[in-house]
């Protein structure tokens, strides 16, 4: 089966989703390990500790079709924000590139 | 075109025709080593003003709603309890200031301007958090809602001019600054600098509204390179979704300053900024 990593702000998140990253509190400590599972117990208590977003593993429903048209139009959007750049400058390669790759996963 | 240039003295005498600065940021600011003195200032000034009341109680509310049933928070203290001083603080200030601007600002410019501002804070709230240097999170959420201030003057004072500004710099790739520079002898960097000066924010805001766009005479203050790439990050990541969102230069000593070298860690960086701004948005919209 097919995953996606997604950031989601904690209201989002769901019983079942299962962490790609630790879940950490403010002032960084683990509070959930990578791995975990997350359930109603344990969403209230990272709610308690004022954690804002989770890194969790989601199942990918889209269609292979889907996920290329999905990935082309990001891909178009990118580019547009980006059609100004000097993109022979290697810092601003390497963003381009990072948010290419972000925008396409 | 020959610039008539903009003084500070032409920005600072039109302080009378604009809204007044709201004292509780600074309060806030002063406050920031101590949380008693902090959560008092909030609680005085938030049960004067019932926006922000809603906003944080709201925000208080969601997070005492637990599988017992729910708490019905009415109160700034058990907020504080229930989410966390930092995080009242957040909500605090930045529905502070959004009234502020939405008086600050001429017809039709407030909902672009805004949504721009809130996502280049929620960058600059994770940008500062993981920066080699020490930045205060709250220095980095006003410094960013604030970063193009400056622009709201020039579209309120100067509408005209701006809009050739505008014309200039959209359709040829030209920086909005250089465009503003060319036509104003400054930037809107320099204007937001004035004002924030004028309303008694501390010098490293300034600085960071001022040379958010030219971040290389600044560094030694490292909230200018978190509000420049902050700024250029919302962009980059198209996080309002406008037709506006362009990416023209990159800082190289503002990105060394804050150790960000675009690879693969980037990738939990724009997550997370991309999570906080989703809520941030929702919030807004709730």
């Amino acid at each position: 089966m097919r995953t996606r990593t997604r950031y989601l702000p904690l209201e989002h998140a769901r019983e079942g989703m299962v962490l790609i990253d630790a879940a950490r509190d403010n002032y960084e400590r683990t509070l959930l390990p990578a791995g975990a599972v997350l359930t109603e117990e344990n969403l209230h208590q990272l709610l308690a500790h004022h954690v804002q977003f989770v890194c969790v593993s989601q199942t990918e429903t889209r269609t292979p079709e889907q996920i290329a048209v999905d990935a082309a139009e990001s891909a178009r959007r990118v580019l547009k924000v980006f059609q100004r750049a000097n993109l022979t400058d290697p810092l601003m390669a390497a963003l381009f590139n990072q948010t290419l790759i972000y925008r396409s996963a | 075109m020959t610039p008539s240039r903009i003084t500070q003295a032409q920005v600072l005498g039109t302080k009378h025709e604009l809204p007044v600065f709201p004292r509780v940021v600074l309060q806030i600011l002063e406050t920031l080593e101590d949380p008693d003195a902090c959560l008092t200032v909030l609680a005085q000034h938030i049960e004067h003003e019932p926006v922000i009341t809603a906003s944080v109680l709201s925000l208080a509310n969601r997070a005492g709603t637990n599988s017992h049933g729910s708490v019905a928070t009415t109160d700034v203290f058990t907020a504080v309890s229930l989410v966390g001083l930092s995080r009242v603080r957040e909500v605090a200030i930045q529905a502070i200031l959004r009234g502020f601007v939405k008086d600050l600002a001429p017809t039709g410019a407030m909902e672009s301007f805004w949504a721009h501002s809130l996502a280049t804070a929620m960058c600059g709230i994770e940008v500062a958090r993981q920066a080699p240097a020490e930045v205060g999170v709250d220095a980095a959420l006003i410094a960013c809602l604030l970063h193009d201030v400056g622009q709201l003057w020039l579209r309120r004072f100067e509408p005209q001019r701006m809009q050739v500004a505008m014309l200039m710099a959209t359709p040829r790739g030209v920086a909005i600054d250089t465009a503003e520079r060319n036509l104003f002898g400054v930037d809107h960097g320099a204007i937001g600098g004035w004002l924030a000066e004028s309303w008694g924010l501390p010098q490293e805001i300034v600085k960071s509204i001022t040379y958010h766009h030219t971040p290389e005479s600044a560094l030694e203050v490292p909230l200018v390179a978190v509000a420049h790439v902050s700024d250029v990050l919302s962009n980059a990541l198209d996080l309002t979704h406008s037709p506006d969102s362009k990416v023209l230069w990159l800082s190289h000593a503002s990105c060394a300053t804050l150790g960000l070298t675009w690879g693969p860690e980037s990738q939990q960086l724009f997550g997370k900024i991309e999570a906080r701004s989703r809520h941030a948005f929702a919030s807004l919209a709730a």
